[in-house]
């Protein structure tokens, strides 16, 4: 069992099923990663970096992105 | 008659900046930033909702149009509200940000501490900021002194639609600024917006008012036309208000005998 904490809440994944790099986790998540931007462990990641990030097991992980707001 | 809002050396013809929040749909959201004339829209930064994916709202803003001006809603801090701010440079590639750093989930009311500490750190960082302020004159002064872009007195709370109930104070501001004021959160009405106006504010921003009436894309035009209006009557050089009557017609050759 691995763990990452996405959005404050922990999710869990079976064994060899976590996703090995932020571009991975998007998918997984089916989020579409023009949309969003990363925070790993409280450091930014690059849009254009989703792909190379690795991400290890207990990471913390922050996806935001823009909503209407005044 | 060329009249342009500078911002940080950046033209603009429309004088009314428009808020995204609390349209019913992003299709009329989009039909009301169109109706507006507006240039520069305003934006917030949350977590993407795993479970609940809803429509990416960008998609409805064409950005050649439209300067994104994302904000710190939600900052309860500096520390906070600088986050925020990187995560919005990292995802626009701009980095005009407004600041708002609001502890009081109340009345919404910015802390005027925080927001100077963040303001400080965010222009060292290259940030054009433009921060939301209660209508605090020596406030405004600290800001523009730390190299903030605009400053943006509040006219009530945030989304009160109760109009200009900072008056004096913001024309304090207006006297003693030199980077442009604009006039954010509580107007209700386009009557308010052109009040700014007439007042010698330099642009307003809108968004409850707009979004929350019946017709959204009307009402976003009544208040293009009332910032217009607004603008125009104070280049005009309107006069003080005076206690007694002045007349208008000639006190002379009146059909009586003296």
């Amino acid at each position: 069992m691995e763990i990452l904490k996405i959005n404050g809440v922990e999710k869990k994944f079976a064994a060899g099923q976590m996703p090995k790099t932020i571009a991975e986790l998007l998918e997984q998540l089916r989020v579409e990663a023009a949309t969003v931007v990363a925070e790993v462990d409280g450091g930014i990641v690059e849009r254009e970096k989703f792909a190379q990030t690795k991400l290890s097991k207990g990471q913390s992980i922050e996806l935001v992105r823009f909503v209407p707001g005044g | 008659m060329v009249d342009n809002l500078v911002i940080a050396g950046r033209e603009f013809k429309s004088r009314l900046m428009v808020g995204t929040g609390k349209f019913a749909s992003n299709s009329i959201m989009a039909l009301a930033i169109k109706r507006s004339g507006t240039e520069i829209v305003t934006v917030a930064l949350r977590r993407v909702d795993i479970e609940n994916k809803d429509d990416d709202m960008l998609s409805a803003i064409d950005r050649k149009k439209y300067l994104l001006l994302p904000n710190t809603s939600g900052a309860r801090s500096a520390e906070e509200a600088v986050r925020l701010a990187r995560l919005a440079r990292a995802a626009t590639g701009i980095n005009w940000l407004k600041l708002e750093v609001t502890p009081d989930p109340y009345y919404l009311l910015p802390d005027p501490v925080e927001t100077l500490k963040a303001a400080q750190i965010l222009v060292k960082e290259g940030f054009v900021v433009l921060p939301y302020i209660n209508a605090d004159p020596v406030l405004a002064k600290r800001l523009q002194d730390a190299g903030t872009a605009t400053v943006m007195p509040l006219a009530s709370p945030i989304g009160s639609n109760q109009g200009l109930r900072t008056r004096a104070a913001i024309e304090i501001i207006i006297e003693q600024a030199n980077v442009p004021v604009v006039v954010d959160a509580g107007l209700g009405l386009p009557s308010h917006a052109a009040e700014a106006m007439e007042m010698g504010a330099d642009a307003v921003l809108v968004n409850t008012a707009i979004a929350t009436a019946d017709k959204p894309e009307e009402m976003a035009e009544a208040f293009k036309l009332a910032v217009q209006a607004g603008r125009m009557a104070y280049q005009c050089g309107p006069r003080a208000a005076s206690r007694a009557a002045n007349a208008s017609s000639p006190l002379t050759g009146f059909l009586r005998n003296s």
